[in-house]
């Protein structure tokens, strides 16, 4: 069909395709150096800290992790104190966000009528888009004072009963962990939601039909067919929230009154791995850096364990939902 | 429905008659087995599809009547694991082989697919794509090139004075069209259709097999299509496929009146499928 | 227990645990609703047009003015590191290793980068950004824009990279084998076919991104450190919105408070605008294959 003798068009074509074949080579090359990078970012965060972090994480050994003592004039460091902080006000996050995110989870999957669940889970989306530091100065400037108006009450209440009680003993000045612990709750709530009500969406209608229609209530609904369903996604979703939790800096620095204590009591200040960073940061030197660092690394460490639980709880879900 | 668009080579409608034995095959199939994975799609077929004809690939769905036209341009390649062996020769070459060019291969043979895919662009872009990666034209050339595509494809006088828009915005059949003119504006010789109208309504349908034709005299066509109404419309030569396995292959008119496999009858006459 | 106790103790148990959701959902709408109370109020009395003109060095007199300008320059020159970066490593899952090992690996561990504690991201960057720098300039150059962009392009990139990695999955495969059949190279393909089409999502996935890293402080603490004075030089120490505030609120001085309320509602009405038109976005240009 074209006026060029058939051999050459021939070796024109063939030309063509290694060349093209040589430009796919190296594109893919690219994109690849590229994915690459988000393993590097990774690998990186760990190893750089684990570097940075060495004087202390080799010089202490498993002394910096049980001691509490933190004491940068005696270069004497020890990060049981803000272990304990960072893990009590994650936990009291997840103890009050978990329930919560599962109620609002079920009014938005079973309850709400269609009208409302766009709104009210868009609504819930864009807490989640706020930035942390935002949660944080909320927390100091509106819920500490709310918190110290309360806790006297609080004391009073909780406080007498036996070894529980202990918990609640304390000056009433608004800052500590659980103030921290609530403004964590606050902020990982709409984290872990969107993942139940996510889940929780992919039950199949057949399940829950067929249990209606053998007379189930909703909540017998919800607690034997939907739940027992979801549950490793559930889980993962928790976990998430929890990692979260973990590494989250400016919602808890500005109300955990950063003190290197540890005590009974939740109404006392504290500290968390963060906040002892990003307060401490910028004025440390020597060693004292070097322990910073090293707390990074723990930090690290234990927010990746926490995230692959969660990923590969999350990902056994999608799974099933795939097949 | 359509005007009668101007063509070059009016005369070679006529030319060709029923002697389609005694032409040279274009494409010629020989011994070829095909495998997804364990499962072995197409057993041993061995077929001669004919120059400026019409061949139609029918069977029940299953029976690898795709699978037989992905392997005419290779885009089975694109997926690990499926493998084809066997020959296929383009004008006596293996396009089998290794060593064949794929970028002359894909422009030699066109594919249209099921579902009519225009690219994310305009409709002069949607032309003017694929022939910018195989030749280099002036702007002058490429306008007159896509016109010329366009209006071999029965679509210039309906698009011509929205070239700019997105070609989203044509109506299914419309699409369709598109996809016919972005293949044969490569000069391709060889038109590949895989069920063209089965996303299509009634009248889009009736135009694009108006369209194939028209195609026929310039460009070989294979096509395949559930549809064996379709097949008996546009077809010079009809191959049935059953199972993986060529059953019979021999001149349209045959296979729908007389044909000589028990399965085919069946086929043919609905007892299954 | 007789079968109408039974009944009404399941009816009860149904209804108690009804109301308990619904009232988690209240309590949920609540807090959103009492922060973005406060942000606002406390936000809106402190707006004044100094904030845009004057300088933090100026304290309670001053404005915000070289933060807004750090930010916005940190905040581009991270998008113009992560964006690229993300989209070609998310065409790199969905297009070469949707079914790879080490896809699912990057893909998996993209997810945990994803919500990755900020703050060691940022003693990363310092590690591999500001140390060596100061290093090299023999203390000249330490803290810098460049290295807090950095550490914000660290948390735009997994954004980027899931969500193109999700819209490109959701281009139908007919799309590429039309291509293809052109005799087109894959690359061609990917860059002005499947990217296009694409691109609502692509686009929305940066609008995503930028959301998450225009409002994080913790990593530019010790990469671009702050500066109370006008800076544009991407070497220079930057001020930042979010910097700015975190000094401010720590601070005894209630007129800082106030500035920095005023900072947080900018700051905070930029993320959920830019979150809001990202999903409005999505919504109108959905792609558009099935």
């Amino acid at each position: 069909m074209s006026s060029i003798p058939a051999t050459i068009a021939t070796e024109n074509a063939d030309r063509r395709s290694r060349v093209d074949a040589r430009h796919d080579v190296w594109f893919r090359r690219l994109l690849k150096v590229c994915a690459l990078l988000v393993l590097a970012a990774l690998l990186g965060a760990a190893l750089s800290t684990l570097w940075g972090g060495r004087e202390v994480l080799l010089g202490h050994g498993l002394h910096f992790l049980t001691s509490d003592a933190w004491n940068p004039v005696t270069n004497d460091y020890g990060a049981w104190a803000p272990i304990f902080g960072t893990l009590v006000t994650s936990l009291i996050a997840l103890i009050l966000a978990v329930p919560t995110a599962f109620g609002i989870a079920l009014f938005l999957t079973e309850i709400a009528p269609a009208w409302l669940r766009g709104p009210v889970a868009m609504a819930i989306e864009l807490l989640a888009s706020i930035p942390s530091i935002i949660y944080g100065m909320w927390g100091l400037f509106v819920f500490v004072p709310f918190m110290a108006s309360i806790e006297p009450g609080l004391s009073e209440m909780l406080g007498r009963i036996p070894l529980f009680g202990k918990l609640f003993q304390g000056p009433p000045i608004g800052l500590g962990l659980l103030t921290a612990g609530i403004v964590l709750a606050v902020m990982i709530l709409p984290f872990i939601c969107s993942v139940m009500r996510e889940v929780f969406q992919t039950v199949p209608n057949r399940l829950k039909e067929s249990s209606y229609a053998l007379g189930s209530t909703t909540w017998e609904v919800v607690w034997d067919i939907v739940l027992p369903y979801t549950r490793s996604a559930v889980i993962g979703g928790i976990f998430l929230g929890l990692g979260r939790a973990l590494g989250e800096t400016m919602a808890v620095t500005f109300v955990l009154g950063n003190a290197y204590d540890i005590t009974a009591s939740l109404l006392m200040p504290g500290t968390s791995i963060s906040s002892s960073i990003a307060n401490e940061f910028n004025e440390a030197v020597g060693t004292h850096r070097s322990a910073l660092i090293a707390l990074g690394f723990l930090l690290f460490v234990v927010t990746f364990v926490v995230l692959l639980v969660s990923r590969l709880m999350l990902r056994q879900l999608a799974r099933r939902e795939g097949a | 429905m359509t005007e009668n668009t101007a063509l070059p080579n009016m005369t070679s409608m006529f030319a060709a008659t029923s002697s389609l034995v005694s032409m040279q095959p274009k494409l010629e199939v020989r011994n070829l087995n095909f495998r997804y994975g364990d499962f072995q799609a197409l057993k041993s077929i061995g077929m001669d599809i004919p120059e400026k004809k019409v061949t139609a690939i029918i069977g029940p769905s299953g029976c690898g009547k795709s699978t037989l036209l992905r392997v005419f341009n290779r885009i089975y390649a694109v997926y690990p694991g499926q493998r084809a062996d066997g020959e296929v020769l383009l004008d006596g070459e293996d396009i089998l082989d290794v060593g064949y060019p794929l970028h002359g291969l894909r422009s030699k043979v066109g594919m249209v697919f099921q579902k009519p895919v225009p690219f994310p662009m305009t409709i002069f872009e949607n032309i003017a794509w694929g022939i910018r990666h195989h030749e280099r034209l002036s702007k002058a050339d490429m306008a007159a090139r896509v016109e010329q595509a366009l209006r071999r494809a029965a679509l210039w006088d309906e698009v011509k004075d929205k070239l700019k828009r997105n070609a989203l915005g044509l109506s299914g059949g419309q699409q369709q069209r598109l996809c016919i003119a972005r293949s044969i504006a490569l000069k391709p010789e060889v038109l590949l259709l895989d069920e063209p109208t089965s996303a299509l309504d009634p009248i889009a349908t009736g135009r694009i097999e108006q369209l194939i034709e028209e195609l026929k005299r310039d460009y070989t066509l294979v096509i395949v299509t559930h549809n064996m109404q379709q097949a008996a419309r546009v077809s010079d030569r009809t191959a049935f496929m059953y199972l993986g396995e060529l059953v019979e292959f021999d001149d349209t008119e045959r296979i729908f009146t007389k044909p000589a496999k028990q399965q085919t009858e069946d086929y043919i006459s609905g007892r299954f499928g | 227990m007789t079968l109408l106790d039974i009944y009404f103790r399941r009816r009860a148990v149904n209804m108690t645990a009804m109301i308990l959701s619904g009232l988690a959902a209240a309590v949920g709408l609540a807090f959103l609703v009492w922060i973005l109370w406060v942000t606002l109020k406390s936000g809106l009395s402190a707006l004044d047009l100094k904030l845009f003109t004057k300088i933090t060095a100026y304290g309670a007199e001053g404005g915000l003015s070289n933060a807004i300008v750090g930010s916005l320059v940190m905040d581009l020159i991270a998008l113009a590191i992560c964006a690229p970066v993300g989209v070609l490593a998310g065409t790199f899952l969905a297009e070469y290793a949707s079914r790879t090992k080490l896809g699912a690996v990057i893909r998996f561990l993209n997810d945990i980068l994803l919500s990755a504690p900020s703050i060691v991201l940022g003693l990363f960057v310092y590690m591999i950004v500001v140390l060596p720098m100061s290093n090299l300039s023999h203390g000249a150059v330490s803290f810098s824009g460049l290295a807090g962009a950095v550490a914000l392009a660290l948390i735009g990139l997994p954004v980027i990279v899931r969500t193109t990695d999700e819209m490109l999955q959701l281009v139908p495969g007919t799309l590429r084998e039309a291509a293809l059949s052109l005799g087109v190279p894959q690359w061609k393909l990917t860059v002005q076919v499947l990217m296009r089409a694409a691109v609502s999502g692509i686009v929305t996935g940066v609008l995503l991104a930028l959301a998450r890293l225009a409002g994080e402080t913790a990593p530019l603490l010790f990469t671009a450190f702050g500066n109370n004075f006008m800076a544009f030089h991407p070497l220079n120490k930057m001020e930042s919105l979010p910097i700015a505030i975190y000094q401010y609120t720590n601070d005894p001085n209630p007129a800082l408070h106030a500035i920095a309320w005023a900072g947080a509602l900018l700051i905070t009405l930029f993320v959920l605008l830019l979150s809001l038109s990202a999903r409005w976005y999505l919504h109108r240009h959905k792609v558009t294959h099935d």
